[in-house]
């Protein structure tokens, strides 16, 4: 193992955490590189949560190893990792103007290091700082229940890097807000994560905000890590089928061959011409079915095709030939454009 | 045309029912208060008139209060059953704060045994309790004082515990996991966080105790029966002679020192209301 001693940057060896006899994360290995903007992303019970917790603290690992910032953390309890977090609901203190809450982090350091601790004059600038960011200057003097949902989740952004940790912590921090704000929330994120300069950990189920946000991206499976990697490492070659459904929408088409399964990206099928019908099909995987249901995505369409007792997807672009309900499909995908499993799913090169 | 027949029958249906309802309401209330309220009135009848049947007098009069306030220690009394009701009650709060948050925030692995245990102290009916309790009042000597009025009655705290258990475990986790993360330590979130979340709570559960404390007779009875160290409650007994009993004195009497815990009504009816409906006492 090598030991990395840059600030913010994470290593896991082994971490296992059980709740009596059930496994939420099994011996997971993984490095989050400093100053990356890290998404884990997994369906709901696949331990991506837990496993949050455990690096922030909250839970405490069962076995294995976490070092954060090359130091091993498992004896130094949560307020002491350099580590902070945003909640799915926020949690910000009801009683608390925004000032108050957004200090009082710092309010507490000075109060047990008088002397190493921030001063009064400190504490005051850096909320002033953070409320310039993050656009909060006029909220400052409001309590949480007089904000809007977007100004509390900024408020909980506030709070958590106003003592300037190492490693940002942000369980499904989208989650609570409606679908416009979420756009405008994902670049307060990505722009935020630009200024600060530390690790930002981001858990998700939503497969798209993923892609679109990370510049690292862990997928997770019942407790297991089933590929970690670049967004495009993850999209055009999944390590197993699991990562080949999951990441992406339309999720990949899959269909036996030879023992194992192939797959393809609704993206990446070619139209036949109908007229082709008795020409000999290219080089490739040809799949042919009747239009079944077509939906309209803006600038394109995606159409589900049925192929006997199977269905598979297609996406058509603008400018491409738009499909209608009982068309009959015959489309081709290039062979570098095709995935191959083995009988346990796992990625065959050939 | 039926529809709108049915919905305007409905509608009569539900405006009977109401009006019942609120017809036995007021039998009911009515019924609480009479005794009271003649009471009251009583103690403003001269004495050859206590007995009679009308409910006003023709001639008025305040001796009843007059001699209740110069031959009866009332403000004595009023401020032993102050301190002994403020001090149970704010020892009761000690208490339940203290141990709420301890089952709460630490999560003992014998949580549950000590839930059951303070639930099951619930079903011990206090006189089972008195003769040790009393005996053990006696040998510390705290006989006729208000350290033996309060101290022994911190026993029965687990009501308290409970309900403010009940506020604390409502708290949402991740409220908690906040603070932890900003460094607090246990004191500091039980300063910082919960207390202030909990001040609806814990302003209802004072309020209980203390009016529950306030009504408090056998124990004061056994404890403090000097006519000096006593509590309203038992001092009203003086006005039992061998001679009978002097209702007007009495009734004067009781009603100056329900005027405190009116008072308090006066100024949290709501809180009361909401601390009763929430312990399921009536």
């Amino acid at each position: 193992m090598t030991s990395n001693t840059i600030a913010g940057d994470i290593q896991l060896v082994g971490l296992t955490k059980k709740y009596g006899s059930s496994i939420a994360l099994d011996a997971i290995d993984l490095h989050i590189p400093a100053g990356s903007l890290t998404v884990i992303v997994g369906p709901s019970g696949c331990g991506k949560s837990t496993l949050l917790r455990v690096i922030s603290g909250l839970e405490t690992a069962t076995d294995g190893e976490l070092l954060i910032g090359g130091l091993p953390v498992a004896d130094h309890d949560a307020g002491d990792r350099d580590v902070a977090m945003v909640f799915q609901d926020y949690a910000l203190y009801p009683h608390m103007t925004v000032a108050a809450n957004l200090s009082f982090g710092l309010r507490l350091q000075a109060r047990h290091d008088r002397r190493g601790g921030p001063s009064k004059f400190d504490i005051a600038e850096r909320v002033a700082q953070v409320g310039d960011l993050l656009g909060l200057e006029k909220l400052l003097d409001r309590k949480p229940a007089q904000l809007s949902g977007g100004q509390r989740q900024r408020v909980a952004l506030g709070r958590a890097i106003i003592r300037r940790p190492q490693v940002l912590l942000l369980d499904e921090p989208l989650s609570a807000l409606d679908s416009q704000l979420r756009a405008s929330a994902r670049g307060e994120i990505l722009r935020l994560h630009r200024e600060i300069g530390a690790t930002l950990v981001l858990v998700t189920h939503d497969q798209h905000e993923a892609l679109s946000m990370a510049t690292h991206l862990v997928v997770m499976d019942s407790g297991t890590v089933a590929q970690s990697g670049t967004a495009e490492t993850l999209f055009h070659s999944p390590a197993t089928e699991f990562v080949a459904t999951f990441v992406g929408s339309p999720a990949m088409n899959l269909q036996a061959s030879g023992g194992g399964r192939v797959g393809w990206r609704a993206g990446d099928a070619r139209l036949l011409g109908a007229d082709a019908a008795g020409t000999a099909a290219p080089d490739g995987l040809l799949v042919t079915g009747i239009t079944e249901m077509c939906e309209f995505t803006g600038n394109g369409q995606q159409v589900s095709v049925r192929d006997g007792d199977r269905n598979f997807a297609l996406a058509q672009r603008e400018g491409e030939r738009w499909l209608r309900v009982g068309d009959p499909v015959r489309a081709v995908i290039a062979p570098h454009q095709l995935h191959h499993f083995d009988q346990n799913g796992i990625r065959r090169n050939v | 045309m039926r529809m709108a027949d049915r919905g305007a029958r409905r509608t009569h249906r539900r405006r009977v029912a109401g009006v019942a309802w609120h017809l036995t309401l007021s039998v009911v209330t009515l019924t609480m208060i009479f005794p009271v309220l003649w009471g009251v009135l009583t103690s403003f009848k001269p004495t050859n008139e206590i007995y009679s049947l009308s409910p006003f007098s023709a001639s008025p009069t305040l001796e009843h209060y007059a001699h209740a306030i110069s031959d009866w220690p009332v403000g004595q009394l009023i401020g032993n059953t102050f301190v002994m009701a403020a001090g149970v009650a704010l020892g009761q709060l000690a208490i339940a704060i203290l141990g709420a948050f301890a089952l709460a925030f630490f999560a003992p692995s014998a949580r549950g045994l000590i839930l059951t245990l303070l639930t099951i102290s619930l079903a011990i009916p206090p006189q089972a309790l008195i003769i040790p309790q009393f005996l053990l009042t006696a040998k510390l000597g705290w006989l006729n004082s208000d350290l033996g009025l309060i101290v022994p009655q911190l026993g029965a705290s687990a009501l308290a515990v409970l309900l403010l258990l009940q506020h604390v475990d409502a708290l949402p986790p991740s409220l908690l996991n906040a603070a932890r993360l900003d460094g607090t330590r246990p004191r500091e979130v039980l300063w910082s966080i919960v207390l202030p979340a909990l001040r609806p709570a814990i302003a209802a559960v004072t309020i209980l105790v203390f009016i529950t404390t306030w009504n408090e007779y056998l124990w004061p009875l056994l404890v403090a029966p000097r006519q000096i160290d006593t509590t309203v409650q038992i001092g009203l007994r003086q006005f039992e002679t061998a001679e009978g009993t002097n209702f007007g004195g009495l009734l004067a009497a009781a009603t100056l020192t329900s005027l405190p815990i009116l008072v308090v009504y006066l100024v949290a009816s709501r809180r009361i209301t909401d601390a009763f409906l929430q312990s399921g006492i009536k």
